[in-house]
């Protein structure tokens, strides 16, 4: 099966979220009229992390998504049969329509990035894109990143890029589909 | 199937102006993105400018205040009854012979702003970020080299060759008021094999993707770079060449007589960075293709003409003016004059400085803007009578909130305001809305019309862009340049006789043979093209009296600041027994600062997608020392003001310092309410009636203030 990826590069993330907005404003995950901090969909978030004490410090910053697992648990766990992977591109799809909202899917997921829409009752998440990719189109997310830190691709060939670079990829971070490089020291 | 299209503009989340795409559909603006013809990128911040302009807490009508100032109550009024306070105040204060007590506080965003203009017709005065912010770092490049400098977008990152040193000192571009391309233009460089030096007493993002964090004692810049100099001069590291040439006669005989003793174990005293560690950067510059420094936020020193001053000299010593990966020196293609002009105030009359007790000692300046300058004082002397604002939160951002928050409400014996008239225009609820007498339902940048003439960008090849309305407005909103160009033509005809603010913005274009519908169908920017490198050979000359590099600021000889000192006034440095931290306020790519557009905007706050807290950032060490524990909540007091805040502990901060994001505090607006934040500014003092020298030697003095810490 191919598999669409992102790779995310630890040397270039600057945790900045530009890519969360954008992407919510792309999805329409936003009522811009009534939005409250806190009560906001989204579909990536920023992780980090510091390490070391003053002044021999080091952080990192890279951002989560939902990782298009090779075997899904939110598709075990949808008794609706909502959950797809796409054979074509290996992502992972939510059928709106099947989905009855039973929120099983976002209790399996280990990393917590199911969305559920409570005025529609469905389960949400990052599809890569599937909206743009299909014509051709990066996810909107690696179109906008402020510090070109994510890029869209094949996993296979993304990983070649990477190996290209003099990038390690961080195996701990990258066990699903979506792949986290850093320089190699 | 609906209208789709991506229309070009101008985002205004912040003052870097970025040039954008907005996609609209169907009359509502969907995504945003960043200009393709112009670099391309855009933030955090503007991405979420769609929630500013479609939130329901936008001032929607024109409100005037019922009850007492402060009290934040107001009534809705139609635009007719706001113009008509307006216009009578104003003709009244002509009429008494007052013109010059009028002042409008705000951030110019073309040189020939019509609200200026205004200002300029009224005979009152502006105030804007620029003094407060940036004054230091254009005067001391204009006075040493003679460029008006790119004092928000400094080296042009995309041109640091293979080797080259980036010096980020006090520096956040990878998210503050800096065009949103520069974070991947100076990881590029990186790539590239360039150096990323950061000088910081925080560890933050630059910080951590730089090769080297140098966590410098806060205000300590300039002696850090005196340092340098001294170990590049004695040495003779320095482009002697370079200097030779285009150097003063004299003056480099009197900065070696000055830097002496400046040496690196002296200075390293003041900025606690190690001996070795100045001198270790010095060779690495010496050695380096480039070197470009970037400071823009740490001009905010109580020392940053001092800084500025610093900081020019080694960039001359370095040989780094104009050339691939060092200090740009932009050219600015002039526009048009919309005749007739109206003649700004007299500064030598007026005086430069309009308030303080340095104020008669201000007037030896050759400052081209008015320095700093204090709105609370200048109520309080009976100088400001009229004040109207846009695009700032003096309640926040003026230093010594306190105290300006009294002046708002100081009344004269009658019980009359002695600040007679105070006029906001806002976006969102600001905190200084709760003390104005009108405020004004204004646009977004999504609904404007203006033109944007900025000398900062020309590092990108363009100068002007055009921000263009994509939606009908909200509301009976109105953009402040309308409603000062209508207040023009009641009270000023012949200088308001063009129809509108396009036709304005045409006439200046006029002037560089564009238009504005040129301009648009180029797709909203323009390059003067003039773009290029090392102009003063072909020149011959520097833009100085002298028509060379002049190190010594001679006309300040008289006031004893010819050369640059190292260390901060006298005010910084005592007490520091009793207030023994020192103040790092510091700004973040999620918020514009005190902007109450931003601080209202729920993604920029929401922890997800911006940042919603604001505890003070304090070293382990010493919180063990002072028995505090993460999320303590503790008081920072400084000797005019404090705060209550919890205490988040954390390792990126040097010990000895403790951490405020600037901008925090607003109590207006469900959003931007929400949590115990507090105002930096109500630690910081209020400079003309606080302190000693700061006001003729620093910016603000947001890295410079002494706090205390108790539980």
């Amino acid at each position: 099966m191919k598999q669409l990826s992102i790779m995310v590069d630890l040397d270039r993330c600057i945790g900045c979220k530009t890519c969360i907005v954008a992407c919510r404003n792309h999805h329409g995950l936003v009522n811009h009229e009534t939005a409250m901090p806190e009560g906001m969909s989204h579909y990536l978030r920023v992780e980090s992390e510091l390490t070391g004490t003053f002044p021999r410090l080091a952080e990192d910053y890279w951002v989560v998504m939902c990782q298009q697992c090779k075997k899904p648990p939110c598709i075990k766990a949808c008794a609706a049969g909502a959950i797809t992977k796409d054979a074509q591109t290996g992502i992972v799809r939510i059928d709106r329509e099947k989905c009855t909202g039973s929120g099983a899917c976002i209790e399996k997921c280990p990393y917590g990035v199911i969305q559920f829409n409570a005025e529609g009752r469905f389960a949400h998440k990052c599809e890569l894109c599937h909206d743009r990719v299909v014509h051709g189109q990066e996810p909107v997310c690696v179109e906008v990143c402020l510090a070109d830190a994510l890029r869209f691709g094949e996993r296979e060939i993304l990983q070649m890029q990477a190996e290209a670079a003099g990038k390690k990829l961080l195996k701990k971070r990258s066990t699903q589909s979506i792949l986290y490089v850093k320089r190699a020291d | 199937m609906s209208e789709s299209k991506w229309i070009p503009t101008v985002c205004y989340q912040c003052k870097a102006e970025c040039a954008i795409l907005a996609r609209v559909e169907d009359g509502v603006v969907r995504e945003v993105k960043g200009n393709p013809r112009a670099r391309g990128k855009m933030c955090v911040k503007g991405m979420a400018g769609i929630t500013t302009l479609y939130s329901q807490e936008r001032l929607k009508h024109p409100l005037k205040r019922v009850g007492e100032r402060g009290e934040g109550k107001f009534v809705r009024i139609g635009w007719d009854e706001a113009m008509n306070i307006m216009e009578t105040k104003l003709r009244e204060l002509r009429k008494r012979g007052e013109g010059h007590k009028f002042t409008y506080s705000m951030f110019p965003h073309s040189t020939t702003d019509p609200k200026w203009r205004f200002v300029n017709a009224m005979g009152g005065f502006i105030t804007t970020g620029l003094p407060h912010c940036d004054s230091a770092k254009i005067m001391a490049h204009l006075h040493t080299f003679g460029c008006f400098p790119n004092h928000h977008i400094a080296p042009m990152y995309y041109t640091v060759p293979k080797g080259g040193v980036m010096i980020l000192s006090g520096r956040h571009p990878f998210g503050c008021l800096d065009d949103a391309c520069v974070p991947r233009d100076i990881l590029d460089a990186k790539e590239r094999g360039a150096k990323l030096v950061v000088i910081d007493p925080i560890f933050r993002t630059e910080a951590a993707k730089a090769d080297w964090w140098i966590p410098i004692r806060p205000g300590g810049d300039a002696a850090l770079f005196l340092g340098m100099c001294n170990h590049l001069l004695t040495k003779g590291l320095h482009d002697k060449a370079f200097c030779d040439k285009w150097v003063r006669e004299g003056d480099m005989a009197g900065l070696m007589a000055f830097i002496k003793n400046k040496t690196p174990a002296a200075m390293s005293k003041i900025c606690d960075v190690p001996a070795r560690d100045i001198v270790k950067l010095a060779e690495m510059c010496a050695a380096a293709p480039s070197v470009s420094v970037d400071a823009f936020k740490s001009i905010m020193y109580g020392n940053a003409m001092d800084w500025g001053h610093a900081w020019s000299i080694f960039l001359v010593i370095t040989g780094n003016l104009d050339n691939p990966g060092g200090q740009p020196m932009p050219e600015i293609a002039p526009m048009a004059p919309v005749a007739p002009v109206p003649p700004p105030p007299n500064l030598k009359e007026l005086g430069y400085h309009r308030t303080g007790p340095n104020r008669a000692r201000f007037d030896h300046y050759t400052f081209f803007l008015q320095p700093t300058w204090y709105a609370a004082q200048a109520v309080r002397e009976g100088t400001l009578k009229v004040f109207f604002a846009s695009e700032c939160n003096p309640a926040l951002s003026e230093m010594g909130s306190g105290e300006w928050r009294e002046a708002m409400t100081l009344k004269d014996r009658s019980g009359n305001y002695a600040l007679e008239l105070f006029v906001l225009t806002e976006i969102m609820p600001s905190e200084t809305m709760k003390w104005a007498d009108l405020v004004l339902p204004d646009q977004t940048n999504f609904e404007r019309w203006e033109l944007l003439y900025m000398p900062w960008w020309y590092n990108f090849g363009h100068t002007a862009a055009v921000c263009q309305p994509v939606v009908k407005p909200v509301g009976e909103s109105r953009h402040a340049n309308r409603v000062m160009i209508d207040l023009g033509k009641r009270m000023f005809p012949e200088f308001f006789a063009f129809k509108d603010d396009v036709e304005y913005y045409d006439i200046e274009l006029s002037g560089i043979g564009m238009s504005m519908r040129k301009m648009l169908d180029g797709g909203a920017i323009w390059s003067p093209g003039t773009v290029g490198f090392r102009k003063y050979e072909d020149a011959g000359r520097f833009n100085t009296p002298s028509g060379k590099i002049e190190l010594e600021w001679k006309m300040y000889g008289d006031i004893g600041q010819q050369w640059p000192s190292p260390e901060l006034p006298l005010e910084f440095r005592r007490d520091a027994d009793k207030y023994p931290f020192i103040l790092v306020n510091f700004r973040t790519i999620f918020l514009n600062n005190t902007g109450a557009w931003s601080q209202n905007n729920a993604q920029l706050r929401d922890p997800v997608s911006g940042i919603d807290a604001n505890p003070v950032l304090l070293n382990p060490v010493d919180a063990a020392r002072l028995g505090i524990a993460d999320g303590d909540m503790v008081t920072v007091a400084s000797s005019t003001g404090s705060v209550r805040l919890p205490a988040s502990l954390t390792e990126r901060i040097k010990p000895g310092c403790a951490g405020i994001i600037h901008g925090f505090g607003q109590t207006m607006g469900k959003v931007a309410s929400r949590g115990a934040w507090a105002g930096d500014n109500e630690l910081i003092a209020d400079a003309g009636s606080h302190l000693d020298e700061q006001d003729l030697r620093g910016g603000e003095a947001h890295v410079s203030t002494r706090v205390k810490i108790t539980k």
